[in-house]
């Protein structure tokens, strides 16, 4: 049995608002980062050579250690984002939705 | 004051280390360096140094306000360090580098996949844990489910993830000590175990936080200078840096290219999936979360963590290629009988010898022995506490077990656990530490992950279900562990493996899975409907924390 406020928060617009929003951002950030891991470990076992060629050409610097390093670059973006997204949007919503419960 | 009296014991103990090493020395049992007296007494300096700033700290913290419950005084930077330093551990910085210098673009695969998991704590777990508001995962995944053969599974769990992930710190500590007084391994596994417990009998849980936080600051220092130090004395260049390690390496280009190590995708995937899930499931990890004050604080930690450890991946994968150049070919790092002296795990150390010199070796050895230190007594709390507090306090007496029995229990399981793993180190001489760690992970996101990740996530998940996912989970893990290359080759001394592949992620985490799946939708019992009806407070309550009625 849901208590009285569970029954309003699921009521809440702002409440499913703030689920989905933060539902979208998680999974496509997740998605990107586990999908770049993935594309990797693909690339590294089918097309090695691909990894192993020099980004420039006549360099030695081979695209499998930039992609490396491309992808905790990436992860670490991804963090800020995701902290300022929490800090400016769904903070607010939470605060929102706890002063309509309290109405 | 007692922890005072703690500190003077380890110092001595680590003091009579030095004085035990001696005569090894001159027998020549040792591994055939002269003692370095320059080095060694910067790693008691510094083991001095960092173990009472510990206790000193820890001891501040207790008085000043209460450190776990009012959680106010970590705020997320600290916490944030805490963490990093909890994963930057022996396995991460002596293994790591390892894999690294003998396979190269391969362990890329470690070193994004070690930060990569750190982004599925953020994005899935880290928030939602701490909205649940208890004290361990167990706690969480029993939310609504029943409480006491589903907390028998997650201490189960806890110690199949313990054992192995302290073997991989025990066998880089038993390396370490080995190359840096040079002693037989075997000598040096027992004098570390015979530490460790000390350390965990008498430290305890108080001083792991704070050893943790400034340990981080310390590695994280360290290896920036062991990592500019290098970069340094090729002028920068990193393209230099790969030409010069692919010249110097047995394996020559190949070390730029994937394919020496990983050659199948099973292995691949399953290491991935080992990283980007094992992490969120290992037990002493997830407790950090329950120091901090809210969900806010839980998130902001994590952030910090994963700047923390990204940067400190990003410095291994230099380092390792360095070890390659200024290590590998160097004879004065070389054992007898070949190979490295203490092994490949040691070569982030003997880089450190060659970028700063006796003093600066001893720095290093003396942080990596403290880590090793911390990140052992905290696991090896969290195995006995598993048996003690979850199965015989809570299972097996029902809440109602006395102190002294509880406490006698946790200090037999230390005792254990603290003998089994001295013998299994010693029979994994050698081994890298990032291999036996990821087995360790292995286990946690074949067992612990997926359970708690459906207690979240999946209304219709049932006691029923839970149990089933998470023993079939276990069993699948430890069975083809077991016939795995590692502990049927390498341990028992078989020809060859039955299991050909080295992580059983994929197929635990499956069989965990399906499991749990069938288990759940096919339970039609009143206790399985009640689950799945309060499953909406629970989600609730995830979302935005508790709400006063």
């Amino acid at each position: 049995m849901l208590s009285q406020t569970n029954k309003k928060i699921l009521g809440n617009k702002n409440f499913h608002k703030l689920v989905s929003l933060r539902r979208r951002v998680s999974w496509s950030f997740l998605f990107v980062l586990l999908g770049s891991y993935l594309a990797f470990s693909l690339l590294s076992i089918y097309s090695p050579a691909t990894l192993a060629r020099p980004v420039f050409n006549g360099g030695v610097f081979p695209r499998g250690i930039a992609m490396g390093y491309a992808i905790l670059a990436l992860c670490f973006i991804l963090t800020l984002v995701y902290v300022w997204l929490a800090n400016n949007y769904f903070e607010p919503l939470e605060k929102k939705i706890m002063a309509e419960l309290k109405q | 004051m007692s922890i005072w009296r703690i500190t003077w014991v380890l110092l001595a103990l680590l003091y009579s280390t030095a004085v035990a090493a001696a005569p090894a020395m001159a027998d020549g049992n040792g591994s055939g360096n002269e003692l370095n007296m320059t080095a060694i007494s910067m790693f008691f300096v510094f083991i001095s140094i960092t173990l009472v700033i510990t206790f000193w700290a820890s001891s501040r913290t207790r008085t000043r306000s209460d450190f776990y419950a009012a959680g106010n005084s970590i705020g997320g930077v600290q916490n944030g360090l805490a963490i990093a330093g909890d994963f930057m551990s022996a396995a991460t910085f002596l293994g790591v580098t390892a894999l690294v210098y003998s396979t190269g673009m391969d362990a890329m695969l470690f070193v994004i996949g070690g930060t990569l998991g750190w982004a599925v704590i953020l994005l899935l777990v880290a928030e939602r844990l701490r909205n649940l508001g208890q004290y361990t995962f167990s706690d969480v995944v029993a939310f609504r489910l029943q409480r006491k053969p589903v907390r028998t599974m997650s201490a189960i769990g806890s110690l199949a993830v313990a054992i192995p992930y302290l073997l991989a710190q025990m066998v880089g500590a038993g390396a370490l000590i080995q190359s840096l007084f040079s002693l037989p391994y075997e000598y040096a596994v027992v004098l570390v175990g015979v530490l460790m417990t000390f350390y965990v009998t008498f430290g305890g849980m108080l001083a792991t936080t704070w050893i943790q936080t400034i340990k981080a600051v310390l590695l994280l220092a360290g290896g920036t200078i062991i990592g500019v130090g290098v970069m340094a004395m090729l002028n920068f260049d990193f393209s230099a840096l790969l030409t010069a390690a692919a010249e110097v390496h047995p394996k020559g280009e190949a070390i730029l290219a994937p394919g020496v190590m990983f050659t199948d995708i099973i292995t691949s995937v399953s290491v991935g999936l080992a990283f980007v899930f094992g992490t969120a499931g290992l037990p002493h990890v997830l407790m950090r979360f329950f120091t901090v004050p809210d969900a806010r604080q839980a998130r902001r930690s994590v952030a910090y963590a994963i700047g923390f450890i990204g940067y400190f991946q990003s410095l291994i994968f230099i380092i390792g290629l360095g070890a390659v150049v200024y290590v590998s070919n160097n004879p004065e790092f070389q054992a007898p009988g070949g190979g490295l002296i203490g092994g490949v795990n040691m070569s982030a150390i003997h880089l450190s010898k060659v970028v700063g010199g006796d003093w600066f070796l001893g720095f290093i050895s003396a942080v990596a022995f403290a880590t090793i230190l911390a990140v052992v007594s905290g696991l090896t709390l969290s195995a006995a506490a598993a048996v003690s507090h979850d199965l015989y306090a809570n299972v097996i007496c029902d809440g109602n077990s006395d102190r002294k029995t509880e406490l006698r229990i946790s200090r037999i399981t230390t005792l254990i656990i603290g003998l089994s793993t001295m013998a299994l180190a010693i029979l994994l001489e050698g081994e890298n530490v990032a291999v036996l760690a990821l087995i360790a992970l292995a286990i946690a996101a074949g067992v612990n992950f997926p359970v708690m990740f459906l207690s979240m996530y999946w209304s219709k998940l049932t006691t029923r279900g839970a149990l089933a996912g998470g023993y079939a989970g276990l069993a699948t893990a430890l069975i083809l562990v077991l016939l795995g290359p590692t502990v049927w080759v390498t341990l028992l001394g078989f020809d060859k493996p039955i299991f050909p592949y080295a992580y059983p992620t994929l197929f635990a985490m499956l069989a965990n899975l399906t499991f749990a799946y069938l288990f759940s939708v096919s339970d039609k019992s009143q206790r399985a409907l009640a689950e799945i009806e309060s499953f909406d407070a629970q989600w609730i309550q995830s979302e935005i924390g508790p709400v006063q009625e």
